[in-house]
């Protein structure tokens, strides 16, 4: 468990970095980090149920413009990893579905309270664009490399500690959770799954389709071609 | 004052350099410590001159904001324009700011529905097919399907905007990255019917009635209410979570 959860912490900082400061390859996006993390904790099954549905809303969460979107990198990596370290506390395959609700939940909300961290690196950036102005102009040709040095440590740290203190809380509080309420979680995750489904395709059906019919007619098309093959594919 | 054009090594460290063109990104400036970091190797080829072109890439750290994969192509445009003014005077350096902000502007409108919009969302919902289809790989579909488009645009960008100069953004690139945009709709739009047919008949046999009547529920909640920004998608989830929650444990 400590080396899942290392592992967990080590993917949160290379999740805050993907996301906005380095390279931007969608390494961040939850499936991704899903998939890693499943493979991690040996949890393929309650990694990818929370990763669906977080890359759902992660795919329509946009960072256009100066808007800061929510953090669905630090998101998909703790809710994924809180799922699969309560599902590995947990003896019984009952208990997945609970895991699951949580992971979901526990993702959204660390997606949503990353705004602020991520705000208040950006306001960090500001005094440090402005040192290295300075620098610059006083004849030092190494400020752009530590300036730019400087913001991808602070990235990463402030990834790693994030995801380090939503797991350490999780794992506090919420196994006995798990143990206690299972059957009343998973009901919850019943309902729960199949709106936020269809909540999150909605806004990309919403992104593609752009009030043209001929786009609108191709999602009719999928959905009856993809209904027929699998019931005919059997 | 030039010593040699811009080559091949020039492109590929800036190119490798904008990787991190959003790593100093904040209010004031935007990506403009990140551009300087970025065109410094174009600089530094170009004026020999330390006095100089320290003034130059001091000018460079002002506001500057782009789509970041697209940023490339501007890169390119603008380190052509100031091998320009720097080798015969062909361009006014006093234009280049004044250039530079028209490019990110127009590649920002094109790059945000490209890769934002449509690309993004449409590799999202090719890996989310995949593992409803019951493949564990459907995470490195996403990822390649993105970065194929992604990469080759940041790494090629540079050469692209360099070799066309700021006319690059208003040419045939710009036809091309456009049809891409269709492309993707089309296909991102065919793909969404598809996760939908894998939601309701997983694996051919049917979900039960409460699954599918839930499923269209939040279908329509999302379509009537994506036309607003508020609440959010991921805050009307946490509305649901907490809905679904109480039903779970009251039920």
């Amino acid at each position: 468990m400590i080396q899942g959860a290392v592992v967990t912490v080590l993917l949160g900082g290379i999740a805050a970095l993907d996301a906005t400061p380095v390279a931007q390859t969608l390494l961040s996006q939850p499936l991704v980090m899903a998939t890693l993390l499943g493979l991690v904790w040996g949890q393929w099954v309650v990694a990818l149920k929370v990763g669906v549905v977080l890359q759902v809303f992660a795919a329509g969460t946009l960072p256009v413009g100066a808007r800061t979107p929510e953090d669905y990198a630090s998101g998909g990596v703790v809710g994924v990893g809180v799922a699969a370290l309560l599902a590995s506390l947990s003896p019984f395959a009952v208990a997945q579905d609970a895991c699951v609700m949580l992971g979901s939940v526990i993702g959204m909300i660390a997606a949503g309270l990353g705004v602020p961290l991520v705000k208040w690196q950006r306001r960090r950036h500001e005094a440090l664009s402005r040192w290295c102005e300075t620098a610059l102009r006083q004849g030092d040709a190494s400020a752009l490399g530590r300036a730019h040095g400087a913001a991808v440590v602070l990235a990463f740290g402030v990834g790693v500690l994030y995801c380090a203190a939503f797991l350490a809380v999780s794992a506090q509080l919420l196994p006995p959770l798990v143990a206690h309420r299972s059957l009343k979680l998973a009901r919850a995750w019943e309902v729960a799954q199949p709106v936020w489904l269809g909540l999150g395709l909605a806004h990309l059906l919403n992104a593609f389709v752009q009030r043209r019919f001929m786009r609108a007619a191709l999602f009719g098309l999928g959905l009856v071609v993809g209904w027929v093959l699998l019931v005919v594919g059997r | 004052m030039i010593r040699v054009p811009l080559g091949n090594r020039q492109f590929n460290v800036m190119a490798a350099r904008l990787t991190l063109l959003q790593a100093t990104w904040n209010y004031e400036r935007q990506q403009g410590l990140g551009w300087a970091w970025s065109i410094e190797p174009a600089l530094e080829r170009i004026y020999p001159d330390p006095a100089v072109r320290r003034e130059r890439l001091a000018q460079h750290t002002a506001y500057f904001n782009t789509q970041p994969t697209l940023a490339s192509v501007a890169l390119g445009a603008v380190a052509r324009l100031e091998e320009q003014a720097a080798q015969d005077g062909a361009a006014d350096p006093a234009l280049i700011p004044r250039m530079k902000s028209l490019l990110g502007s127009s590649l920002a409108a094109l790059g945000d529905r490209l890769f934002w919009f449509t690309l993004r969302p449409f590799a999202a919902c090719l890996g989310i097919a995949l593992v409803l289809l019951g493949h564990t790989w459907g995470a490195v579909a996403l990822w390649l399907a993105y970065n194929v488009v992604h990469l080759t645009v940041r790494w090629l960008g540079v050469r692209w905007g360099y070799a066309d100069g700021p006319a690059v953004a208003s040419g045939p690139l710009r036809s091309r990255l456009e049809a891409l945009i269709g492309t993707f709709g089309r296909a991102g739009a065919l793909l969404v019917g598809v996760i939908m047919a894998c939601l309701m008949v997983p694996a051919g046999e049917p979900r039960s009635a409460t699954f599918q009547l839930l499923l269209a529920g939040g279908l329509a909640l999302g379509l009537a209410c994506s036309q607003r920004a508020r609440p959010s998608p991921t805050e009307w989830a946490l509305g649901i979570g907490a809905v679904a929650l109480m039903l779970g444990w009251w039920r």
